[in-house]
């Protein structure tokens, strides 16, 4: 394979593919959000079980390519424990990362917000690396608004 | 090219030199191009056809009576002829120039469709259509209070026709059906369900277009009502297609659009139609590409359907039988009676990951549902990769394909 490619399907993004964290349903959860692609046909659903003020558990489920499946895996661990504020902060340094909006000094984000590193060189790939964060910051926005 | 068509066995390198596009490196490889049945390549002939129109006689047609006007006329009805010869048509007024199949379907729905249904009736299409074969029948059933109903597939991809036959009552309609299915390849019994449809009194529509292009079509053979036929999935330009009814049909429909060209007499009281076809070709049309369009059915000729569909089909095979060797591929569509196209999913990978890998190799697939979500909601999946060969694909392509999947697998696994 291709040095792009490898750098794209980077070693963490193909482990998060093939176990992914938290892959499970749960129909008990507070909150389901819904990340649907119609045009390539990924779909993951993203179980939020809140203690007040503060993100819990999470966990997902569905079905998408390497790179969508292994950011909604991200996704679901980073999230584990933060504060509302600080989820959507957490949501906006990834998509500013993906969407090359951050400044050039990007060494300090986390490993796992780096192996993505590779959907720079691949823009059709933007979608699949960002469809459950931009849900995600959806979401937290307007649950937050309702409050 | 009339040379290529003296022997049965194709000549396929002299015919990949017909099609620029072919010979280019596509991210440092040679492109191998296996998204034939998403749109075929187009021949220089009819790149030639567009630019001559273009440069040496581009004109408005049938209202003009300067010198290009009329040329541009003339070329733009040989068209019309070549296509009523092309699916063997009784009358050449029964050939109705369109944006494509797309818009021949919608075209039927909305007149026909709007004209004849009734609450309580009943259209039957079945599992295996396009997006545009389900879509505008859902819309003039919810508009019509009529229902629509779905003939199922089976596990190997065929339409179930017992059940069929149990579907068909005096409430049938209309029927919709495709010749061949873009996603597992399936030539489809259309006769049979043609015979059977009529027998209730229902009117036939066939999706035609993955057949054109591989498929010989004799409408007053199998007797279908419509045929629908899209010119760039058969080597013609995109942006045209043809929609086929039978004449006295077409005449009892009303208008699908209004304007220049499908009028008779306009006052502002009242406005009388033009005449089949005109009728149906409201405004300036794409002229430029049906025109085009007859080179697309001229290159066909001269090769021959039948000699295309033998290299086709041995293609077919080939890639069947390697595809079927990978461990961890699991063919969808495994019918006997196909056109060149084969669907197939690999295990634990996902079809747009392959799709992407393979892109970096040179190698053109298409991957997802291909507009037929229900089909894959049937077989339990989200997509396949899909490998269509063409007439100028070759046996060392497959190869390379094979070598491409190889490598995707052992990548995707770290071995």
């Amino acid at each position: 394979m291709s040095g792009d490619l490898k750098k794209l399907y980077s070693e963490i993004i193909k482990a998060h593919n093939e176990t992914p964290f938290h892959f499970e349903k749960r129909d008990s959860a507070s909150h389901t959000i819904k990340a649907y692609n119609p045009i390539c046909g990924d779909r993951f659903e993203i179980f939020i079980d809140n203690h007040p003020g503060k993100i819990n558990e999470v966990h997902f489920h569905g079905f998408g390519c390497a790179i969508s499946k292994a950011s909604t895996s991200v996704l679901t661990k980073s999230l584990v424990g933060k504060m509302p504020d600080e989820a959507i902060a957490l949501c906006s340094t990834f998509l500013d990362f993906i969407n090359k909006k951050l400044p050039d000094n990007t060494l300090n984000l986390q490993d796992d917000f780096q192996a993505f590193i590779g959907v720079h060189d691949f823009p059709e790939r933007y979608d699949c690396a960002t469809l459950s964060w931009r849900e995600m910051k959806k979401f937290l926005e307007s649950n937050k608004k309702n409050q | 090219m009339s040379s290529l068509a003296e022997t049965r066995i194709l000549n396929i390198e002299k015919i990949r030199d017909e099609f620029p596009v072919l010979h280019q490196l596509v991210n440092g490889k040679p492109l191998v191009y296996l998204d034939n049945a998403a749109t075929s390549q187009k021949p220089k002939r009819v790149i030639k056809a567009l630019t001559d129109f273009y440069e040496c006689y581009n004109a408005n047609i049938h209202r003009g009576i300067h010198t290009l006007a009329e040329k541009a006329t003339k070329a733009y009805e040989e068209t019309r002829l070549a296509m009523q010869q092309f699916i063997h048509a009784k009358h050449i007024e029964e050939i109705i120039f369109t944006r494509g199949v797309t818009e021949s379907i919608n075209l039927v729905a909305a007149t026909y469709g709007r004209a004849f249904l009734k609450e309580g009736d009943e259209v039957i299409i079945s599992g295996l259509e396009h997006h545009s074969n389900i879509v505008p029948w859902q819309i003039i059933c919810d508009e019509k209070k009529a229902s629509l109903k779905i003939i199922p597939i089976t596990e190997i991809g065929e339409m179930d026709l017992d059940v069929y036959s149990k579907l068909l009552s005096s409430r049938t309609k209309i029927v919709a059906v495709n010749h061949a299915s873009n996603s597992l390849g399936t030539i489809n019994p259309i006769k049979e369900v043609i015979t059977l449809a009529h027998n209730f009194g229902a009117v036939v529509l066939i999706d035609g277009a993955q057949s054109s292009a591989h498929l010989e079509i004799d409408v007053q053979d199998i007797d279908c009502d419509f045929y629908c036929i899209s010119s760039h999935k058969m080597y013609g330009p995109t942006g045209t297609g043809i929609l086929y009814g039978k004449k006295n049909l077409l005449e009892r429909m009303p208008p699908y659009m209004g304007g220049g060209e499908m009028i008779k007499d306009v006052t502002f009281a009242k406005t009388t139609f033009n005449e089949i076809p005109y009728k149906f070709e409201a405004g300036t049309p794409n002229i430029a590409d049906v025109i085009a369009l007859h080179e697309a059915v001229n290159f066909i000729k001269e090769l021959g359907k039948e000699n295309i569909a033998a290299h086709e089909s041995e293609l077919l095979q080939y890639a069947s039988e390697k595809l079927s060797n990978l461990p961890s591929v699991r063919l969808v569509g495994t019918s006997k009676n196909k056109v060149s196209v084969q669907s197939f999913v690999i295990e634990g990978i996902h079809h747009f990951d392959v799709g992407q890998m393979l892109d970096t190799r040179g190698i053109a697939v298409r991957t997802g549902h291909h507009c037929t979500q229900p089909l894959m909601e049937r077989f339990g999946i989200e997509g396949t990769v899909r490998a269509s060969f063409a007439v100028y694909n070759t046996k060392a392509e497959i190869d390379l394909l094979m070598e491409g999947l190889q490598r995707v697998i052992s990548f995707m696994n770290n071995k």
